[in-house]
């Protein structure tokens, strides 16, 4: 175990090596005098992009030098940078790329995690009704319904939403995180809170329920088919302790693995989503900061998207054996 | 398993044979396929609603010739304005109210009416026409963007399969860094590339699209690469071997077509998702650009736009529900097929 977890981390740094790479050249094609009127134009647009920054930037991407070797070099040079833990300054918010991430981050994991709570809460008992009453009108129903919330487009239902219910009903705040106007404390900061994240949650749920309540349902019908329910039922064991005690415990396995898989990209913000609602999480800072050409910070939140979901698979994997005995990690 | 889809010879000899008894009917595969495929009604509507879609944004442009893409309603529009200031002159108050009637060029934002079935966007283009060509842009995109993938999926993750040991560990290996790109920040990045660079508004998308296949086919590789381990042990392939086939006959003659079932389930799958994908490169700006119409184009407007948001409905929920019509249909195809092609479900 402890040698399959050595080898799983020694493939993860070179993946992510890999990663990086592909994420350098990418950049690094971009034509240089166009880095600069991006850097005139976050000039303009009233924050400042000192000198120092801009050359600390030239000289660790060893920008000014295209040819092959000179991107190598500056490939290396932003390495080593990487190796103490230095991403470089953000143009646009003039402070440590990590610094940037940390920020946000959380409010992007708040708003993922309370949305991924409610999904499985929603989700599984809708897989399990349509998987026991397979073929059934109540089946139909839910696999329409959940169809249709995978097939929408984020933004589409996320601008519908914040239309009715924030600017035509008034219900709830349209956008940011809390209200500017008032000073809230203690408990009606929280509700204010609630308020503001209430909208964006709903759209990530709706959206992301589908996935999760058809892996259920797949699951449970593979349940149900297997001779120890069979045995169950034919002890005479009443039909909801078949399904909630035998069946739906072996549904289980591979809910709680794709729940691992899932908790590092909690951290990794929704873009769209965050964009319609204008809320200050990782993603709409990052769609920003990527749009006016912030070379550091795309690196910077590239690499830590990376990393997030090598964690993803590699946890989703373990997991995988510790839920299931039989399977064997080598 | 259908291991005999595409097996002519086959056919011909179920189609020849004398069933025992009369009530007995023979049925290929094949037919059993398209027989289970057409039983579920959800399949059915998958498939009027992409029939629908494509009738409509490929033969619709060709009847309804009142309005071009790119075409401005210049019958012009007057706006009036109100504004009303108070004066407070010796205690009286005189209050003067003032009209502006301001002649604009073109007539934007016109409600449906006879002439504009769903009226005009922001600039004054006729908004269903635009659905029309919006809808070309996306289907054929989606379709060359699922077909590469396949393609690249297929070959890559065949070669992985068949012939395994390095080969294999190279692949798979680049398959795990690719799986590990951001999909939408790298795409901002050849967005930008690509903006540097100066390419012509009409065919960034499909450059991007192009882009996007690069680091989207391992999905399919690893599903093709993880049947052909498993059917590499069948017996049928002992016996292939043992009569001394080629290596191409042997990987296109008996393992690719053992595979298209799962494959085709993941291309009517996909092609939902990627509509969806350029649908939101379009929301972001990044696809098809203005004055070139996209679902996701059409969409774009009301991120900066509150009135069109909240007083317009007509020029962006139409887009929205297209683009919900044709990822939904594509979905709906694509679980039919998999219940249909499914060995185990025999209902």
């Amino acid at each position: 175990m402890f040698k399959y977890i050595l080898k799983r981390l020694v493939m993860s740094v070179f993946i992510l090596l890999g990663v990086s790479m592909i994420i350098y050249f990418l950049i690094r094609l971009m034509p240089v005098d166009f880095i600069q009127d991006k850097i005139n134009a976050i000039n303009q647009g009233g924050a400042t992009v000192s000198e120092e920054t801009v050359n600390a930037m030239y000289e660790m991407y060893g920008l000014g030098d295209n040819s092959f070797l000179g991107i190598l070099k500056g490939y290396f040079s932003w390495l080593s940078a990487l190796a103490r833990f230095d991403l470089g300054t953000s143009f646009v918010y003039g402070i440590p790329v990590a610094d940037v991430i940390f920020e946000h981050m959380g409010v992007s994991f708040a708003i993922a995690l309370i949305a991924t709570i409610f999904e499985f809460l929603i989700a599984i008992p809708l897989g399990i009704t349509a998987a026991t009453h397979q073929y059934s009108f109540r089946d139909y129903l839910v696999t329409v319904l959940v169809m249709i919330g995978i097939s929408l487009p984020s933004f589409f239902f996320g601008q519908m939403l914040k239309d009715i219910f924030a600017l035509k009903l008034g219900w709830f705040p349209a956008s940011g995180l809390v209200d500017a106007t008032a000073s809230y404390t203690g408990l009606s900061l929280l509700g204010d809170y609630i308020r503001h994240m209430f909208l964006p949650i709903l759209t990530i749920v709706i959206l992301s329920i589908g996935p999760r309540m058809r892996m259920t349902r797949t699951n449970m019908l593979e349940v149900m088919n297997s001779d120890y329910i069979r045995t169950a039922r034919a002890k005479g064991l009443k039909e909801s302790v078949v399904i909630n005690k035998h069946a739906f415990r072996n549904t289980l396995i591979p809910l709680v693995t794709s729940l691992a898989g899932l908790l590092p990209s909690l951290f990794s913000g929704a873009i769209i989503t965050e964009q319609v609602f204008d809320l200050p999480g990782i993603g709409n800072i990052a769609l920003d900061a990527m749009n006016r050409g912030d070379i550091p910070f795309i690196m910077g939140y590239n690499m830590f998207l990376a990393l997030l979901s090598v964690i993803g698979v590699l946890l989703a994997d373990l997991m995988y054996g510790i839920v299931d005995p039989r399977v064997k990690l080598e | 398993m259908s291991e005999n889809i595409n097996n002519e010879a086959l056919d011909e000899a179920l189609q020849n044979e004398v069933p025992h008894d009369k009530t007995v009917r023979l049925m290929s595969p094949t037919r059993m396929v398209v027989r289970r495929f057409f039983r579920s009604k959800l399949s059915v509507v998958g498939l009027v609603m992409v029939i629908g879609l494509f009738i409509f944004s490929f033969l619709g442009p060709v009847f309804y010739t009142q309005w071009g893409e790119i075409e401005l309603d210049e019958s012009g529009k007057t706006e009036y304005s109100v504004s009303s200031t108070t004066y407070e002159v010796n205690g009286q108050e005189y209050t003067v109210r003032q009209t502006t009637e301001k002649y604009l060029k073109d007539n934007f934002l016109a409600p449906p009416s006879a002439e504009h079935i769903l009226g005009t966007d922001n600039e004054g283009y006729d908004v269903f026409v635009r659905l029309m060509y919006g809808g070309r842009i996306s289907l054929i995109v989606s379709f060359i963007a699922v077909f590469l993938i396949t393609i690249l999926g297929v070959i890559l993750g065949g070669i992985a399969g068949y012939f395994g040991g390095a080969i294999d560990n190279a692949i798979m290996r680049l398959c795990d860094v690719l799986i590990c790109l951001p999909g939408i920040p790298i795409l901002l990045i050849i967005s930008t590339i690509l903006d540097a660079s100066g390419i012509d508004a009409k065919y960034r998308i499909y450059l991007l699209m192009i882009y996007l296949t690069f680091i989207s086919w391992p999905g399919t590789a690893r599903l093709v690469r993880g049947q052909i381990l498993s059917l590499r042990e069948q017996e049928y392939m002992v016996a292939a071997e043992a009569m001394g086939f080629s290596t191409s006959r042997k990987i296109f003659k008996h393992l690719v077509p053992n595979v298209m079932p799962q494959l085709i389930v993941q291309m009517s799958l996909s092609l939902g998702s990627m509509i969806l994908y350029e649908a939101t490169l379009s929301y972001l700006n990044l696809g098809v650009k203005a004055p070139y119409a996209a679902w996701g184009t059409m969409i774009n407007i009301i991120s900066t736009n509150q009135d069109v948001l909240q007083n317009h409905l007509n020029v962006w929920v139409p887009a929205g529900i297209c683009i919900v019509i044709a990822v939904l249909g594509f979905n709906f195809i694509g679980d039919g097929l998999r219940d249909a092609l499914d060995p185990k479900a025999r209902r």
